[in-house]
């Protein structure tokens, strides 16, 4: 069984803050590294070839320096990684890195038939979770998103078997094979990496391909092929703060002070609330 | 300005304003900006003086001081004609029969910004036995429905929706549509905008009008919440975008409001299809509260994560006719189950009155609980986020205010029955 696996290396986003007064970036000790999402797609791809056979092969698009994310898969147990880092992909949305990405599986496709793409859920910093149906619209092949678990995967009858998490329960889902999968956290822990891995992961050469190597048309690359373009980024609006009760002092009295103002004030709100609640 | 060697002026990087969206780097026609540590870069000897950076910019993190305007980016594929496309459109879910709530909270939106626009609120529905849900539609604010009612849109399946809402999209043409990003909204979003090659933005929390160019300004949080962007789709219709449940406000709804309903049929896809072989129902908790639509949340922070004042958070709620919810600490501590996490990995609230107690704020939490009418903040710590943006904030230990809280909250109450009795 040939799985593709699209990662994508993302700024640790928790660490990356906007300075309200300057409207500026403060990204000092921001990392990149490989969308935990996706690190969780590259292990349940290696899983799902431990169990069936096959090989992993991992694609990422980006700057050169994505190259470390497309290395932590390799860790993992993948086996090839392409990089698809062209000039003419960058400034892309989804529509364009969907068109490059379903590109990129073609050409693979030709060469050794795919039966599988999986993707991790979203990326956390975009979280648009876009990406990979527009990959499967595409390509035609079978979607499954949000999925939760791999029941099973017959290669000789083609089809597969999962289970996705939907409005208000899950769903078991049989489809036929090639399909596209994108998959929830939960669904397995990205393993640490042996010494030997680690050393192959290092080592492996890279395949770095361009616009001209998938064979795509340039104005439905990057920039050119996207639709939506950024007008504008401003620090999320602040909520003025209102008044204060310090308790340090004396607590009954700042409690007093506070639930009468309060109900003072809100009076219509609270009188609406508490009747509602009698009733 | 600065020049190169050349002589050329040349433009210039101010890198704490980068954001990395990486638009110079496609922009640029002769390569001479790259990314170094996630921050673009401009070669001074490669660079041409053109400008053309510096108008793709959305940080106004590129000087150019070459006199001249700033222009619209006409970037993209061959624009479609963009005056064909007229009416704001919604897509309505439907759960276990009925239009899900966020469908209605999206035709509110629609009505205002087709007001803006002077055109009409369409509503789009697909599924199985559907009249009623159109008849809603109308209540709630729709002056159009078109729908596609077929035994086999009975449940969601990407191709078969997609289809069938491509078809809609193709007749109608409106250049507006709007879906909940719920797992089903996402999910056809992205089919349907990938079929239309158009633009898509998801999870947007605030839209409104460019009326000069009559188009959507798609407002969302980025980087983990800490960026707002506002996304512009210039020369692709329909101009589509999914948003939260809980952002935009339940319109009221109204049986006496007229509107039109057309049922159009659709072309199934022929390929062999998934089979849906089981639904397995999320168990429903006995005491589960959903923390999503109760007018008040008495919210546990980090700081008071402690099992034996649990029951005096639950007196307070119960008191003010609310539940209790928490902050992601609290579940990881395993305190309380992640249904009551608030915030962006838990969920969206906007109750009437939020009540934070040791809530330090974070980001991400604010990300989740920022729309709401009143908050209340109960911590030791003056300058948390939380107190900050708080209406009333209150310094000092919980355990000393809560209990007083209670009882003075109590003998409002009482006072106000009171008054009631005497009407």
């Amino acid at each position: 069984m040939h799985i593709v696996c699209c990662v994508k290396q993302v700024p640790d986003t928790t660490q990356v803050k906007i300075d309200p007064e300057t409207n500026t970036l403060i990204r000092s000790g921001v990392e990149s590294i490989c969308n935990p999402y996706d690190l969780v797609a590259a292990e349940v791809a290696v899983q799902l070839t431990e169990r069936y056979g096959g090989k992993v092969t991992v694609i990422s698009m980006g700057p050169p320096q994505a190259e470390s994310a497309l290395r932590e898969c390799l860790a993992l147990g993948a086996k090839e990684a392409i990089l698809l880092s062209d000039r003419a992909f960058a400034g892309a949305d989804t529509l364009a890195t969907s068109y490059t990405l379903s590109q990129t599986i073609s050409r693979i496709a030709a060469v050794n038939p795919v039966h599988l793409v999986i993707c991790g859920k979203q990326a956390i910093d975009g979280d648009t979770a876009q990406t990979g149906p527009g990959i499967a619209t595409r390509l035609g092949y079978s979607q499954f998103t949000y999925v939760s678990e791999v029941v099973s995967v017959d290669v000789e009858n083609n089809t597969i078997k999962v289970k996705r998490e939907i409005e208000g329960g899950s769903e078991l889902i049989e489809g036929t094979l090639p399909a596209l999968l994108t998959v929830e956290l939960g669904l397995g822990i990205p393993r640490y990496a042996s010494l030997p891995e680690l050393a192959r992961a290092l080592r492996q050469d890279i395949e770095v391909w361009g616009a001209g190597e998938i064979g795509a048309l340039p104005e439905r690359l990057g920039l050119r092929g996207s639709p939506t373009s950024v007008h504008r980024i401003f620090a999320p609006p602040v909520r003025e703060g209102g008044r204060v009760f310090d308790s340090t002092e004396n607590t009954e009295r700042a409690i007093e002070d506070f639930v009468e103002v309060f109900f003072e004030k809100e009076s219509p709100l609270l009188e609406h609330l508490l009747s509602q609640d009698k009733g | 300005m600065p020049k190169n060697s050349k002589g050329r002026e040349i433009a210039e990087i101010i890198p704490e304003k980068c954001i990395g969206c990486q638009l110079c780097v496609g922009e640029c026609p002769v390569g001479a900006i790259v990314m170094e540590d996630g921050v673009a870069k401009i070669d001074p000897e490669a660079c041409i003086g053109c400008g053309r950076c510096f108008d793709v910019c959305p940080a106004d993190a590129i000087i150019f001081e070459k006199p001249r305007k700033k222009r619209m980016t006409g970037v993209g594929q061959a624009p479609v004609p963009v005056d064909e496309y007229k009416g704001v459109a919604v897509f309505i879910e439907i759960r276990e029969g009925k239009g899900a709530e966020v469908s209605w909270e999206l035709v509110g939106k629609a009505r205002e910004l087709a007001g803006k626009l002077n055109t009409q609120v369409l509503g789009f529905i697909l599924g199985t036995d559907i009249k009623p849900v159109g008849e809603e539609a109308i209540a709630y604010g729709c002056d159009v429905v078109y729908m596609i009612d077929a035994p086999l849109l009975k449940a969601y399946l990407p191709k078969v929706y997609g289809n069938a809402l491509v078809h809609l999209l193709e007749q109608v043409k409106p250049e507006i549509l709007l879906l909940g990003a719920t797992p089903l909204g996402r999910d056809l979003a992205s089919v349907s905008a990938t079929r239309c090659e158009t633009g898509l933005t998801a999870d947007c929390t605030g839209l409104d009008i460019d009326l000069q160019g009559r188009l959507l300004l798609m407002t969302r949080p980025t980087f983990g919440g800490n960026i707002m962007a506002t996304i512009l789709c210039r020369n692709h219709r329909p101009q589509m975008s999914t948003v939260r449940p809980r952002v935009m406000k339940l319109p009221e709804k109204d049986g006496s409001r007229r509107g039109e309903i057309h049922t159009l049929d659709f072309a199934a896809p022929e390929d062999n299809l998934p089979r849906i072989i089981d639904f397995i129902a999320t168990p429903v908790e006995a005491d589960a509260e959903d923390i999503t639509s109760a007018p008040v949340l008495v919210v546990v922070g980090k700081g008071a994560c402690d099992t034996r004042h649990l029951p005096m958070f639950r007196e307070l709620a119960d008191l003010m006719g609310g539940a209790v919810a928490c902050s992601r600490p609290v579940v990881q501590a395993g305190l309380l189950p992640y249904e009551r996490q608030v915030g962006q990995t838990g969920k969206t609230v906007a109750p009437k009155i939020y009540i934070g107690i040791a809530v330090s704020g974070a980001v991400q939490h604010l990300v989740g609980m920022q729309s709401s009418d009143k908050i209340i903040a109960i911590n030791t710590d003056r300058n948390a986020p939380l107190v900050r943006i708080a209406d009333y904030a209150l310094i000092g230990d919980y355990t000393e205010m809560v209990p007083r809280l209670i009882k003075g909250i109590e003998a409002r109450i009482q006072s106000f029955e009171g008054k009631a009795s005497k009407r």
